[in-house]
């Protein structure tokens, strides 16, 4: 297509070298001036998008640039780049995105004494998820990967000292014994190892694979299939790639090792929108959507794979279920954002797992990826937002907050545009075309599961309208709480947040309506892209639509009619729902579910994280402690430490005192039997 | 160069008075670049040997033994090149922490030796300048001698040899844990002794029936001759044990913590990285190579007896509340991935053992460093006491985080690069043979990763992060005598982590060989 420019591979590798780049340069800045660290961040960040952007060539053409470089000799190992329509597509959302929060970030940590710090591992952070994108062989991923980890780590914890204002949870509140209170240092460690349990997997798979197929690369497993046929043989196939998957799930917060998420809240909010739009949690989908055409190509040649793309489907509808009940019931604002982000995570799975169950592999695998872009951006935009709202009110809770639309109107409306987006608001957003398109991928699967998964998707549809709805009622309406009517009084004055900051996800959230306006042919031209793409890299062929005799009618002609109508319905049960409880507020939340036992038991159970939280800590934490601490007690310092050390001691000191008896004093003797035995060695050595 | 493995070896040795004589009259700092510059300049010639391929030097020795010889290959020169980049860089980092030392003991033999009084500060600061001067010298010597043995044993090509030069690099280790050790350091300094010569008797019968059987020490000759099975298996598992002894495993661990803890930081730093890893040497030398036969029957239990070290010293490691005594229970766990990796029959799992001994001793000599920086400037090792230390010692507490990543086997540090190969390995072999206790294995291994992460992480919450306790406010950042040692380490551990070949290009031709041949 008529681009001015050509993609290079140079560009491909300068997107995630920039950011590193950077991350080098800022800490040398910072000796200098603090203030400078932000303008050169922001500066590579947009070089980095930029070159990003260069490579979009690729993408609209179908082509791929693949360029090889000698790294690890002796094993025979090979780095490079792989830039084909899924990374380049990813690299612009990942860069773009980030750049809109870099800026962000100027406003938003301004005057924080620790600035050069946050910049490095910013730009650590966006240059590891790009490393991750555009990387040819899983091992060069794991780098990105655990520099994704290790970022989060150090971000999530930034406000290291472990003041009382950056703790999540409720102070004092206890679920099963254990506390739900959590400081930013405890928050970092505990994202940083239950990341670690899914990445134990994940390199336990990619070991399983090396070993087989000689090698990493992406393009070179797609060469022949011998290693995954003799992989088959042996029934280990299917667990290489689930295990690949745990990476994924652990990364993308998905059920089972979803709790780590919540508590990522400790960070800045600028951060927790890096996470949660454009780095971290996407990269769990990204790797998904990077081994699925080969796992379904490997399919196609007659292996069999289904099982993969269940437990990928069946994990992700599970999490989105499961995180958006919580989303319901949560007052802090940030956390309400992070179980949405988990739940709608979910939905991005499910839709890949889903496609390797169709016929239509393309479909599914679109409806995924268009919704992670919708995503990034309505979730990096509510984010941003729910940044300046915790900066002008000082408080995380959303009962803290309330009828804030008067004062702070355009973060009201952006809020509500990006709102608009997460709840999939119909025609008008980007949110709404993607999840219709992940209905319709999952209701035509053809799959045995297509019915539970798909009543699972609507029903998490309904309910994220309902949250969503919440949380603008909580925040923007009603009478303010005394907490701003207490900052009121004592002369703060509530505004709306500085350009710097309200820009960024203003521009999100008029995107978010903007492109959903024009949200079908959009999604229309990502679904051509990936067939070709799919064909040429994957010979994954697409039998293309008979779209005759559609019942809808206009633009919606291409539209499953179902899927349509079920999103309708969810949609409008729950922001109705919403609006009764929380906008007009004619019935009152806490006396409804304090009406009756069986909704206060459920209130209950989903307030308490269903429990999961408390019984993951139980087990790998209580649990292990416990029992070193008795091995240590019981076994180390007596059996060993005293046991040993004391005891042959003690053997030693009494036989001494036996000893002692030869020990004359009289240095003749002595003599004697020193010449006596070197008699002996010499004797000795002579024979 | 002619003579340049001889040179590294023995002028470190012959020096050593000198080192003395320099301190007692000069003071520390220069005894302090004396020892730099030998141990520099002997760095420089065993890098330059390795760079050159395999080397070899052989010098006439007694016939009862044998040659008196130095062997230079892919499995001993990265063994070569850390000890001695450890030794060289450690010799900087020794100044500040021993003339604390120092410091510390001279008033302790004060306070006892009170009774006497009245003495004038003029001569009280002249008998301080005296005392440390002294020491220092004694210090450096014994430093030296400390840092050829270690070099010795590695490059030996006898097994009279290699006995001498491990017992030699005992002794002025004793010395230093007696001479200037925390606590109880006499009793300690015994105990290290005792242990490990222990150890190395055992270590020696193994020898002795092995040298008797085929009537020549030398290597070269041992890997020709046919050893009879019974006699190789029982000395093969004599020299197991007596290396195990030395690499602190489950069972014989028991003197480490409390050397590793009470030694002064400089030798901790020494003892736990370089020292304690050669037992990893010898094994892969003396059964590996030597007696191929009975370690594929040994090395299912050199397997289990790895991963039970190191979740056991893992698990340890969480209920430490000493600083050092955390890290001395974390190189117990190390030492098992080596074990684990010696123990699968796999060319990539040993590169993988041999390389976590490089990762390990660049981790945990940057973490050692931390620990004596942290007693210098704060004056306690007790992890209950730090808190929020980061805001005010930003070097070390990055250097600490690298060195941390290094041991968690986080990219892109060297850490990742040992552990993956090292667990492929684990894999491997355990798919070929189709054996479950290894795919057992191999699953607790990758599961005693999070492990290590775990005590790690705690520990940098501990000292590092967290509200910073009211006495702590006044702590300032390590002279840059003891933080540059850091930093470059923890350069060079990227460095590693990103361009592994540096040391796999030697190792993995080795292990080839060795699995093949």
């Amino acid at each position: 297509m008529g681009l001015l420019f050509e993609a290079t591979s140079a560009a491909a590798w300068m997107v995630w070298i920039l950011p590193f780049a950077a991350a080098l340069l800022i800490p040398a800045v910072g000796k200098i001036s603090k203030k400078t660290t932000g303008y050169v961040a922001v500066a590579f960040a947009l070089m980095s998008a930029l070159s990003a952007f260069s490579l979009l060539p690729v993408a609209l053409e179908a082509s791929e640039i693949h360029h090889q470089i000698t790294w690890i000799d002796s094993i025979g190992l090979k780095g490079g780049v792989l830039a084909d329509p899924l990374s380049v597509v990813m690299a612009n959302v990942v860069g773009w995105i980030s750049f809109l929060i870099m800026i962000y970030s100027t406003g938003y940590m301004k005057g924080d004494k620790d600035i050069t710090r946050f910049w490095f591992w910013m730009m650590f952070f966006i240059g590891s998820m790009q490393l991750i994108v555009l990387s040819d062989n899983l091992l060069q991923v794991f780098f990105g990967w655990e520099g994704v980890g290790l970022a989060s780590y150090a971000l999530i914890s930034f406000w290291y000292r472990d003041k009382k204002k950056d703790h999540v949870g409720t102070e004092g509140r206890t679920v099963l014994g254990l506390l739900d209170y959590y400081s930013p240092t405890h928050a970092g460690m505990k994202a940083f190892i239950m990341t670690k349990v899914g990445d134990i997997m994940m390199i336990a798979g990619m070991l399983l694979i090396f070993l087989f197929a000689g090698t990493f690369g992406f393009k070179e497993l797609m060469g022949d299939f011998a290693w995954a046929e003799a992989m088959s043989a042996q029934g280990l196939l299917v667990p290489a790639f689930v295990l690949l998957f745990g990476g994924a799930v652990g990364k993308s917060a998905q059920f089972p090792l979803n709790e780590w998420l919540l508590e990522a809240m400790t960070g800045p909010t600028a951060v927790s929108a890096l996470i949660h739009a454009a780095t971290m949690v996407k990269a769990g989908v990204f790797l998904v959507a990077r081994i699925g055409p080969i796992v379904f190509a490997l399919g196609a040649a007659g292996i069999l794979v289904d099982q993969f793309f269940e437990i990928v489907a069946w994990v992700g509808a599970i999490t989105a279920l499961l995180l958006a009940t919580q989303a319901m019931v949560n007052p802090e604002i940030k956390k309400v954002l992070a179980y949405s982000t988990g739940s709608q995570i979910g939905y991005m799975m499910m839709a890949l797992g889903v496609a390797g169950l169709s016929a239509q592999y393309v479909d599914g695998y679109t409806a995924g990826f268009f919704h992670l872009i919708s995503h990034a951006m309505f979730k990096a935009s509510l984010f941003m937002a729910a940044g300046s709202l915790l900066h002008v009110v000082g408080s995380r809770f959303m009962t803290d907050m309330g009828g804030l639309r008067k004062h702070m109107k355009k973060t009201y409306a952006f809020m509500w545009a990006a709102g608009l987006g997460l709840m999939g608001a119909p025609f008008i957003t980007t949110g709404f075309w993607s999840k219709d398109a992940i209905f319709a991928a999952v209701f035509e699967s053809g799959s045995e599961w297509a019915m539970p998964l798909y009543a699972i998707a609507v029903l998490t549809a309904a309910i994220t309208a309902f949250y969503t709805t919440r949380m603008m009622g909580l925040v923007f309406y009603g009478k303010p709480s005394k907490h701003i009517e207490k900052m009121e009084e004592e002369g703060h004055h509530i505004h709306e947040a500085s350009p710097s900051m309200w820009i960024p996800y203003g521009i999100l959230a008029v995107l978010t309506i903007g492109i959903g306006i024009i949200g079908l042919s959009a999604e229309e031209g990502i679904h051509q892209t990936f067939t070709d793409f799919l064909e040429n890299s994957y010979g994954i062929h697409t039998v293309h639509h008979e779209s005759g005799e559609s019942i809808l009618p206009g633009f919606l002609q291409g539209l499953n009619p179902i899927a349509l109508g079920s999103s309708l319905v969810a949609f409008a049960t729950g922001i109705g729902l919403g609006y009764i409880f929380y906008i007009g507020r004619w019935v009152d939340p806490t006396k409804f579910v304090n009406s009756n036992i069986v909704f206060y038991s459920i209130h209950k159970i989903i307030l308490n994280r269903w429990y999961l939280n408390a019984i993951i800590y139980w087990c790998f934490v209580v649990a292990p402690l416990w029992l070193s601490r008795g091995v240590f007690r019981y076994f180390e310092k007596t059996a060993i430490d005293y046991g040993m050390n004391d005891g042959m001691q003690k053997a030693v000191g009494w036989s001494a005192r036996v000893v002692q008896g030869t020990q004359t004093g009289v240095s003749q003797s002595y003599l004697f039997v020193f010449g006596a035995g070197l008699l002996f060695v010499v004797l000795i050595l002579l024979i | 160069m002619e003579y340049a493995l001889l040179q590294a070896v023995f002028l470190p040795l012959l020096l050593s008075p000198v080192a003395y004589i320099i301190g007692r009259k000069m003071g520390p700092t220069p005894a302090m670049w004396f020892t730099f510059a030998i141990l520099l300049y002997t760095t420089i010639l065993v890098i330059g040997a390795a760079l050159g391929g395999t080397t070899e030097e052989h010098y006439p020795w007694t016939d009862m033994f044998g040659e008196f010889g130095f062997l230079l290959d892919g499995l001993a020169s990265p063994f070569a090149i850390m000890i001695y980049v450890l030794s060289t860089i450690l010799a900087l980092y020794s100044k500040p922490y021993m003339i604390h030392k120092f410091h510390e003991q001279y008033k302790e033999e004060q306070k006892m030796t009170q009774s006497s009084g009245g003495q004038s500060t003029v001569v009280e600061s002249n008998s301080l300048t005296n005392y440390v001067n002294a020491k220092s010298g004694l210090y450096f010597a014994l430093y030296l001698v400390f840092a050829m043995g270690m070099l010795g044993t590695v490059l030996s090509t006898n097994l009279i040899e290699f006995y001498v030069f491990f017992e030699v690099m005992l002794i002025p280790g004793f010395f230093l844990v007696a001479l200037w050790g925390d606590g109880p350091r006499r009793k300690i300094g015994l105990m290290f002794l005792l242990w490990t010569h222990a150890g190395a008797v055992v270590m020696l019968l193994g020898f002795l029936m092995i040298g008797f059987t085929i009537g020549s020490f030398d290597f070269a000759d041992i890997q020709e001759s046919e050893i009879p099975q019974d006699i190789a298996l029982a000395s093969a598992i004599a020299i197991a044990i007596g290396l195990g002894v030395k690499l602190a495993v489950f069972m014989f661990h028991i003197w480490l913590p409390y050397v590793h803890g009470s030694a002064p930081t400089p030798i901790s730093a020494l003892l736990s990285p370089a020292m304690i890893g050669i037992g990893a040497y010898g094994i892969i030398r003396l059964i590996v190579e030597f007696l191929p036969s009975t370690y594929a029957d040994l090395a299912i239990w050199f397997h289990i007896w790895g991963l039970v070290t190191m979740i056991y010293g893992g698990a340890m490691a969480l209920m430490q509340d000493d600083l050092k005594r955390l890290l001395a229970y974390s190189s117990i766990s190390q030492m098992g991935y080596i074990l684990f990796g010696i123990g699968s029959i796999s060319a990539l799992g040993l590169a993988g053992a041999e390389m976590m001994y490089v990762t390990h001793a660049l981790g945990k000599g940057i973490l050692f460093m931390m620990a004596g920086i942290i007693i210098v400037k704060v004056g306690t090792r007790s992890i209950s006491k730090l808190g929020g230390l980061a805001g005010k010692m930003p070097i070390t507490a990055v250097c600490a985080v690298i060195g941390a990543l290094t041991i968690m086997g986080i990219p892109p540090t060297s850490g990742f690069m040992g552990e993956w190969i090292l667990f492929y390995g684990a894999l491997e072999t355990a798919i070929e043979e189709g054996s479950t206790i290894r795919a057992v294995t191999f699953g607790l291994g990758l599961v005693a990763t999070v492990l290590t992460m775990s005590y790690i992480l705690w520990m940098l919450k501990r000292v590092f992060f967290g509200k910073t306790p009211e006495h702590l406010e006044n702590v300032t950042e390590g002279s840059w005598y003891m933080t540059a040692p850091m930093m470059v380490l923890a350069g060079f551990t990227v460095v590693v982590g990103i361009y592994p070949d540096i040391f796999l290009k030697s190792i993995i031709p080795y292990m080839n060989g060795v699995l093949g041949g």
